[in-house]
């Protein structure tokens, strides 16, 4: 990499230097970290994992995660469609139909202020609004239903202002491409603008959806924390098990086989995110296999 | 990039401002044999436009006739981009917008309300100073106008697309990649790409804003050429900043200055003996 001569001598020299350890450092704190972490899970929980932790529901305190596991997928699987949807179409009205007003203002500030602020909310007092509103307020007890909805109402922001940042991305040359072919203007949306911005809507959508997976706070206000609870698919009246509430509650109960479970569920979390990861990744090189940035 | 020595179709020259000549290309006549289409694809009468409170364009009185190439000259911001991109209503959603005097595409004016704005642009194609394929393969490219116009379909498709590559002479170099991304081209076969994608469509009319300023000298001698290939059957207008090009490629000449037609003509005649001192000075580099 660095087979060329470092440009210029003294200061510059010293400049370009200290920015490349800089860049390196910060590697570093990032990279550091997530090692650190993934090093710990792993080397917990997988001397003493057993497969059948996968097909077993938690009993009590200890037992599998079979229950955990579907219910943490049936909550992110509710977010990716409730959120996915409303975020997507926020963020596309954000980016292709709040057009500047004549006086300057944007009539899509509106949503955008209060996007915000709804992103800036603890997610702690999005599961309490919940848990007053919707727990007791309309009688559904813990259930899926509010999950999903105080879920969705956390990640919405996220996912409106990932997607609207990817469209926006999309080259003015595209858009006028399209416009100067007369191509009718949902099918340019579809085709060329869509398409385009494809690979950063699914990435926000996919991190969206691994934060979802790992609250523990609002979830704990609306689906409740019973871990030994079995998966119902009623929407309402119903606790739903999730992996994040072994993780917090079980570490701290005394047994030894609570533990074990405890990090058996951090593992199970690391390697759903995983996948998640590498699918979206998959999905992406599909579709972008022409695109601009691709060219090499 | 000495084009002007190439072997060129030898053609009477027709010139708008005078109509009455009854010069009319044979390859014209086949295509309209009874002449029931007006001479003038084009014809801006009167037009004026701003930007809000910014006067862009004033009073440009010109017609384009069937089947000749006008070349766009002016100074940088003198309103050339403007004038082009208002014929296939681009400007329309420019904020502020606003326009006087009228535009007609044979004979009818581009914003009367029965106007179709889609059919209206498949009729007039454009293709912009940076080739801007887009991300989907060559193939796809070349006939994506003509699927979003559902103009054909199916195994129908891949036929128009070797056709319209062959059209401005791509088939041979990409025939075997056809499936491939647009953007291992290199740039003038991209804008050639871009030409064969606008052609695709059918149009009578195809505006080019500078097409040739992001393309190397043998690109751009590839472009030229093609250009006058594609007349009579099409009516092309382009923009230039290349005195040269506009000499060797176009029949007629306009320049534009400050938003103002100063004066068009056979573009022999704008170069050799302007009629105004303003062109004089712009077409011999004393301006611009
Ligand atoms: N969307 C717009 N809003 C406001 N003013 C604009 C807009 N587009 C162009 N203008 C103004 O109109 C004038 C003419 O611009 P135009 O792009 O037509 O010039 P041009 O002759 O094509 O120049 P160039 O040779 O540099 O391409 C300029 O003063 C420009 O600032
Ligand atoms: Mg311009």
């Amino acid at each position: 990499m660095s087979s060329h001569a470092l440009p210029g001598t003294g200061r510059r020299r010293f400049v370009t230097i200290g920015f490349r350890v800089g860049t390196y450092l910060s590697l570093l704190m990032i990279m550091g970290p997530v090692v650190w972490l993934l090093a710990g899970i792993v080397v917990r929980a997988v001397p003493h994992f057993s497969w059948s932790v996968l097909t077993h529901p938690t009993t009590g305190e200890s037992g599998g995660l079979e229950n955990a596991i579907i219910g943490t997928l049936l909550l992110m699987a509710g977010v990716l469609v409730l959120a996915g949807g409303i975020g997507i179409l926020a963020g596309l009205h954000l980016a292709e139909y709040a057009k500047p007003r004549k006086n300057g203002k944007e009539s899509g500030s509106l949503l955008r202020i209060a996007s915000d602020v709804l992103s800036g909310f603890p997610s702690i007092v999005l599961g309490y609004v919940g848990y007053v509103a919707l727990v007791l307020g309309l009688h559904w007890n813990f259930s899926l239903l509010a999950a999903w909805i105080i879920l969705s109402v956390m990640v919405i922001p996220y996912i409106a202002k990932s997607t609207e940042t990817a469209l926006r991305q999309v080259p003015t040359a595209y858009r006028e491409g399209a416009e100067a072919l007369g191509m009718p203007p949902g099918y340019a949306l579809r085709k060329v603008t869509l398409k385009t911005a494809a690979p950063g809507i699914v990435t926000g959508l996919l991190l969206a959806l691994a934060i979802a997976g790992g609250e523990t706070a609002p979830l704990i206000y609306t689906a409740g924390a019973f871990a030994d609870s079995p998966v119902s698919m009623s929407l309402t009246h119903h606790p739903v098990p999730y992996l994040t509430f072994l993780v917090y509650g079980f570490y701290t109960l005394p047994e030894n086989a609570s533990h074990y479970l405890a990090y058996d569920a951090g593992l199970v979390l690391v390697v759903l995110v995983l996948v998640l990861l590498v699918a979206a990744r998959l999905v992406v090189n599909r579709t972008q296999k022409h695109s601009e940035a691709r060219r090499g | 990039m000495t084009l002007g020595e190439q072997p060129r179709p030898v053609r009477p020259t027709v010139v708008s401002t005078t109509p009455s000549k009854p010069e009319i290309d044979p390859i014209l006549e086949a295509l309209d044999p009874d002449r029931s289409r007006p001479a003038d694809v084009v014809n801006s009468q009167g037009l004026t436009l701003s930007f809000g409170n910014k006067r862009i364009l004033s009073d440009i009185h010109i017609a384009f006739r069937r089947g000749t190439i006008t070349a766009l000259i002016g100074p940088t911001g003198c309103g050339k981009s403007t004038f082009l991109r208002t014929i296939n209503r681009m400007n329309d959603k420019v904020s502020g917008f606003r326009h006087e005097g009228d535009v007609t595409l044979e004979g009818e004016s581009i914003w009367a309300p029965r106007q179709d704005l889609l059919s209206l642009r498949r009729r007039v194609g454009m293709l912009f100073q940076r080739p801007n394929p887009f991300p989907m393969s060559i193939r796809d490219n070349v006939v994506a106008g003509v699927k979003a116009h559902q103009i054909a379909k199916g195994k129908q498709l891949d036929v128009v697309a070797e056709e319209r590559l062959r059209q401005v002479g791509l088939w041979d170099a990409v025939k075997d990649r056809l499936k491939d991304s647009p953007f291992r081209l290199s740039g003038g076969q991209q804008q050639l790409l871009c030409l064969a994608r606008a052609l695709a469509v059918g149009p009578e009319v195809l505006l080019l804003d500078e097409p040739t300023s992001a393309l190397d000298p043998i690109s751009t001698e590839l472009v030229e050429g093609l250009l006058r290939q594609l007349t009579p059957a099409l009516t092309l207008i382009i923009v230039t900043h290349n005195l040269g090009q506009a000499r060797r490629a176009s029949d007629n000449t306009m320049f534009l200055y400050e938003g103002q037609l100063v004066e068009h003509g056979p573009t022999e005649e704008l170069f050799e003996r302007p009629k105004e001192a303003r062109t004089e000075r712009y077409v011999t580099g004393r301006m611009g």
